[in-house]
């Protein structure tokens, strides 16, 4: 009965997707290829979300935080400014709260030539 | 797959459910069944106050984990601002009933005489915090709420049933009461089982809309995994209210034997019927 449980467990657990991470668009948009660092991303959101971190990987670096500067409010539109780090995969990983107090998180990637 | 953070919410969530059912459950087989449980009242009292201390700590550990969901890392389940935020929200909203009702519950089971009804008030604000967060409290109208409620009080009065059960069966100079008790909850099942089964499946039709999105999506797979394991609960219980307790009341000593075990094999499967709630509830979008 412990195998019983312990398997419904990690049987729910590894279904699905990991939820309420409704971005609507970002730019660039996920998978995009860019022939310059682009100076800015930005974000749209289904609904209102306060963004509460925001982490870009570059390569091989380390994961460096974006500074979400005086962005303290629930909105549907983020532009966080990016300092360039040359050509390479570049992964931005955002966290936020949702008015309605859901966690929501997710991720995108573009390629800089 | 959730990060470390959904995953740590899943089972902090699942702690919270075993312990507000439970203590809830409790409490309200005692006011219904006062006669039957009067020879445990010490020990129902007891389990009640440790179900109750495990909702209150599982309630804030998991308000912490969403501060570390938030930041990505520990650190987050102790950031002022973080926390400060969540407290905003429904989270924060559900929170304050969680601690309340817990409250009430143990300064309930304390006090002596109306102690139990203070109790229950404490549970039903304890089970009324989940229908102020989550998928039925963001898109559902009011009476979605109520349908929680009343969904929620029948799972309590089920899994509370379970423990005073249990310790009778095994108690070879209490087997009338555990007969007794086997039977009249049985006739209480007649009403409450399909209430119950009504307001989950209400909700669960509510919330997914469509056939399709139950097959197709991942909420609509992990419903039917929850619904297929409360089949089994429902045939244990069949077992136990059909051939069980009828033996046991015929004073058939074996019998309560196997009620025992029955009713350990219901409470385990019970749990993975609250981890696959658990889960549904918070790492799942609804199909809309």
């Amino acid at each position: 009965m412990k195998k019983l449980t312990l398997f419904a467990l990690l049987a729910m657990l590894s279904s699905g997707a990991f939820a309420h991470s409704r971005v609507d668009t970002t730019a660039p948009h996920n998978g995009a290829v860019l022939a310059e660092v682009p100076t800015e991303v930005s974000f749209n959101f289904a609904n209102d979300i306060r963004l509460t971190r925001v982490e870009m990987t570059h390569a091989d670096h380390p994961s460096v935080q974006l500074d979400l500067g005086e962005l303290k409010s629930f909105e549907r539109a983020f532009t966080l400014p990016l300092e360039g780090m040359g050509p390479g995969i570049y992964r931005i990983e955002w966290r936020g709260l949702g008015v309605d107090g859901h966690v929501m998180q997710g991720d995108f990637t573009f390629t800089v030539e | 797959m959730p990060d470390i953070w959904g995953q740590a919410a899943i089972l902090t969530k699942l702690l919270l459910y075993v312990g507000a059912l439970g203590a809830s459950g409790l409490i309200i087989v005692q006011v219904v069944f006062a006669n039957a449980t009067t020879s445990l009242t010490q020990r129902l009292r007891n389990q009640t106050v440790l179900l109750t201390a495990l909702a209150l700590v599982a309630s804030l550990l998991g308000f912490m984990l969403r501060g570390a969901a938030l930041t990505g890392s520990a650190d987050g389940m102790t950031d002022p601002e973080m926390l400060g935020l969540l407290w905003q929200t429904p989270v924060g909203d559900a929170l304050l009933y969680r601690l309340a009702g817990g409250a009430l519950i143990i300064v309930g089971s304390l006090m002596p005489r109306f102690g139990q009804w203070v109790a229950l008030a404490g549970s039903v604000l304890l089970l009324w915090s989940f229908a102020k967060v989550g998928h039925v409290a963001d898109i559902g109208p009011f009476y979605m709420r109520l349908l929680l409620l009343l969904h929620l009080l029948g799972v309590a009065f089920w899994i509370g049933v379970l423990p005073p059960l249990h310790r009778l069966s095994q108690t070879p100079d209490l087997l009338s009461q555990a007969a007794k008790l086997g039977h009249q909850f049985g006739q209480a099942a007649i009403i409450i089982v399909p209430a119950l089964l009504f307001a989950g499946l209400g909700m669960g039709w509510l919330l997914t809309g469509t056939l399709s999105a139950l097959i197709g999506t991942g909420y609509g797979q992990a419903l039917m995994v929850k619904i297929a394991l409360v089949v089994v609960v429902l045939m244990l219980a069949a077992a136990n209210k059909l051939r069980f307790v009828p033996a046991i009341q015929a004073g058939d000593a074996n019998a309560a034997r196997h009620l025992a075990r029955s009713i350990q094999i219901e409470t385990a499967v019970i749990l993975a019927v609250l981890a696959a709630t658990a889960t549904i509830t918070s790492v799942l979008t609804l199909p809309n």
